[in-house]
């Protein structure tokens, strides 16, 4: 997993089974393991880098969501047309879940992430299309970080997920040397709140550079 | 960092082609007519059987048109209207926001949910296959067309194709009704006393988004400028937008920053406004936040009064119908209004004939997830 030059890796996460009992379900969502896998990896994360929930504000507040996917909801998609083919009611709970924004928009809530939300089905390779998408986010100024979340349930029952909170910094190799403090980049240095806010209650390779910043 | 709007060293972002087709039917005019008239085009569905739905309209195109066929028609017209040729274009992004495929849901098989539809467009229009495709409901297609303007101004492109489409499918429409959004009197009344919800729409359309250095160069049309854009969350539901419209006043907020121009400067709101109580109170609210004493005066209408909601390609549809009001200098009506909703003051547009009295319009967007955009375009 690499990352572009201006942006680094402050913390990571990767659901550690490909089996979809292994996703703890969230109330509201049914049928598929696709949103509840979202928002189970995405909490391992963002555990990683603030401990419970919710974020600090001053960082939440900046917080984008990138969520991606190879193969998008199937089993929400192939539900609701079995509905329709059968001439069966929709469940209305299908209604809230049929897009991936209502996931992004439960883990937002549930850690008070106020940036953009950005879902896709890249072309290739998801989290390096996902990360390259944060970091445009992250350059034009609408997002000071971003959580990017690679979901896919596969139609043989499989799933995948990997989660990364990307801030400003610079990415060398496999892994962030001295990262969101690049001896380049002064201005961030000076002014990201990466610098300051990131709890260092859980020291990680990827953070630890991040929370001596300040 | 790069260039950016905000330091006044990127390029301006130009609108030079754009192709759309509506329920109206293909091409610019027959939406024009329809946005500005304020003539629905709702009407029974009769493309797949409404009977077990609460509600039994739409705006359709005749017939069982093909998608990846609409969706090659709108770029072909936005590509040749730039002076983009065939074999010019495949080195150009195309950024492409759809909706789940439907044939795509009954295939164990499929991949995604998508089916093939971007990749056979883009094929058969002259492009690569596009990197990615947007997926975020009703901010879909603003939120492409906000990464076109992004990697423009950051030097990425020099051009960048957006394209998105929808067609009302059976799937969309009992999943929709399923959640009890569609309006069952036939009408979509934005921000109206009685609004009873929203309507689909079929839409397809494409833009060409080019740095004004480059489009000048090449005596490229200049339909518009794309001044501004800004995207916010609310971090407060999984599908309703927050009341105080936070979210929405903020993605506002940063769209006039990167415009350099305040509130008092914009004079054409092109709103969300989908019909729906609770969405259109919190739109207004957002409205005002963002807007303080101009939220009462500067018009606004949401035009999918009149065409529907195209989910995915909404915001798409609403840009193109935004650019080609300022470029006419005319403002699109709010249709099916029936009265004031306290919760809705603003100055809406309610009849034919107002003229638009400004260089500069918003079109704003809100979505599921609590996801918010506003694009500022200027005549150019």
């Amino acid at each position: 997993m690499t990352a572009p030059v201006g942006v680094a890796m402050l913390a990571v996460a990767h659901w550690p089974s490909a089996d979809p009992a292994s996703v703890p379900p969230i109330a509201g969502f049914v049928t598929s393991a696709f949103s509840p896998l979202a928002a189970a990896v995405a909490d391992m994360c963002l555990s990683e880098a603030f401990g419970a929930p919710p974020a600090p504000p001053e960082l939440g507040e900046g917080i984008a969501i990138v969520l991606a996917s190879v193969t998008g909801d199937l089993a929400t998609s192939a539900a609701i047309a079995d509905a329709v083919s059968h001439g069966q009611r929709v469940p209305p709970l299908l209604f809230f879940q049929s897009n991936p924004n209502a996931v992004a928009g439960h883990i937002a809530a549930r850690w008070g992430l106020a940036g953009p939300v950005v879902c896709s089905i890249p072309a290739a390779d998801p989290m390096a299309d996902a990360i390259g998408s944060a970091a445009l986010l992250i350059e034009d100024g609408d997002a000071t970080a971003a959580l990017v979340v690679v979901a896919s349930t596969y139609g043989d029952g499989r799933v995948a997920a990997t989660a990364a909170l990307i801030g400003p910094g610079k990415w060398v190799g496999d892994r962030a040397e001295e990262p969101a403090l690049a001896a380049d980049q002064p201005a961030q240095r000076a002014s990201h709140p990466f610098t300051f806010g990131v709890r260092d209650a859980v020291q990680t390779p990827w953070q630890a550079p991040v929370a001596r910043g300040g | 960092m790069s260039s950016t709007v905000q330091d006044g060293t990127a390029p301006q972002v130009v609108v030079t082609g754009l192709g759309v087709t509506s329920a109206f039917g293909r091409g610019a005019a027959p939406l024009l007519d329809g946005v500005m008239a304020g003539k629905p085009a709702f009407g029974p569905v009769t493309r797949f059987d409404t009977g077990r739905c609460r509600a039994s309209d739409a705006a359709c195109l005749p017939g069982q048109p093909d998608l990846a066929g609409e969706l090659g028609s709108v770029i072909t017209d936005a590509c040749a209207e730039a002076g983009f040729a065939a074999d010019a274009r495949a080195g150009i992004p195309l950024l492409v926001a759809l909706h789940a495929d439907a044939g795509a849901a009954r295939d164990p098989a499929a991949p995604t949910v998508l089916g093939d539809t971007a990749a056979r467009s883009a094929a058969a229009t002259g492009f690569g296959p596009p990197p990615r495709i947007y997926t975020a409901a009703c901010v879909a297609a603003s939120s492409a067309l906000a990464d076109a303007a992004a990697m423009i101004c950051s030097g990425r492109a020099p051009a960048v194709v957006v394209a998105a489409g929808y067609l009302v499918d059976a799937d969309g429409f009992w999943l929709f009704d399923a959640g009890r959004t569609l309006a069952k009197d036939g009408q979509v009344r934005p921000f109206s006393v009685g609004r009873k919800g929203m309507l689909l729409g079929d839409a397809a359309a494409a833009v060409v988004l080019e740095a004004g250095d480059a489009a000048e160069r090449r005596g490229a049309p200049l339909l518009g400028r794309m001044a501004g854009w800004g995207r916010a969350g609310d971090a407060y539901h999984v599908c309703q937008p927050r009341p105080d419209g936070t979210g929405l006043a903020r993605a506002i907020e940063s769209a006039l920053r990167r415009g350099r121009i305040g509130p008092g400067d914009v004079g054409y709101v092109n709103a969300n406004g989908s019909g729906t109580s609770f969405a259109d109170a919190s739109e207004a609210a957002a409205l005002h936040r963002a807007f303080g004493a101009s939220a009462l005066t500067v018009p606004v209408s949401s035009t999918k009064s009149v065409h529907g909601h195209a989910l995915e390609a909404s915001a798409l549809l609403e840009f193109a119908v935004t650019v080609l009001a300022l470029r006419d200098g005319a403002l699109p009506v709010n249709a099916g209004y029936l009265g004031p909703d306290p919760d809705c003051e603003l100055d809406l547009v309610l009849a034919a004939g107002r003229e638009a009295r400004t260089r500069y319009a918003l079109t704003l967007n809100a979505a599921f997830g609590g996801a918010n955009t506003a694009l500022l375009l200027a005549t150019a």
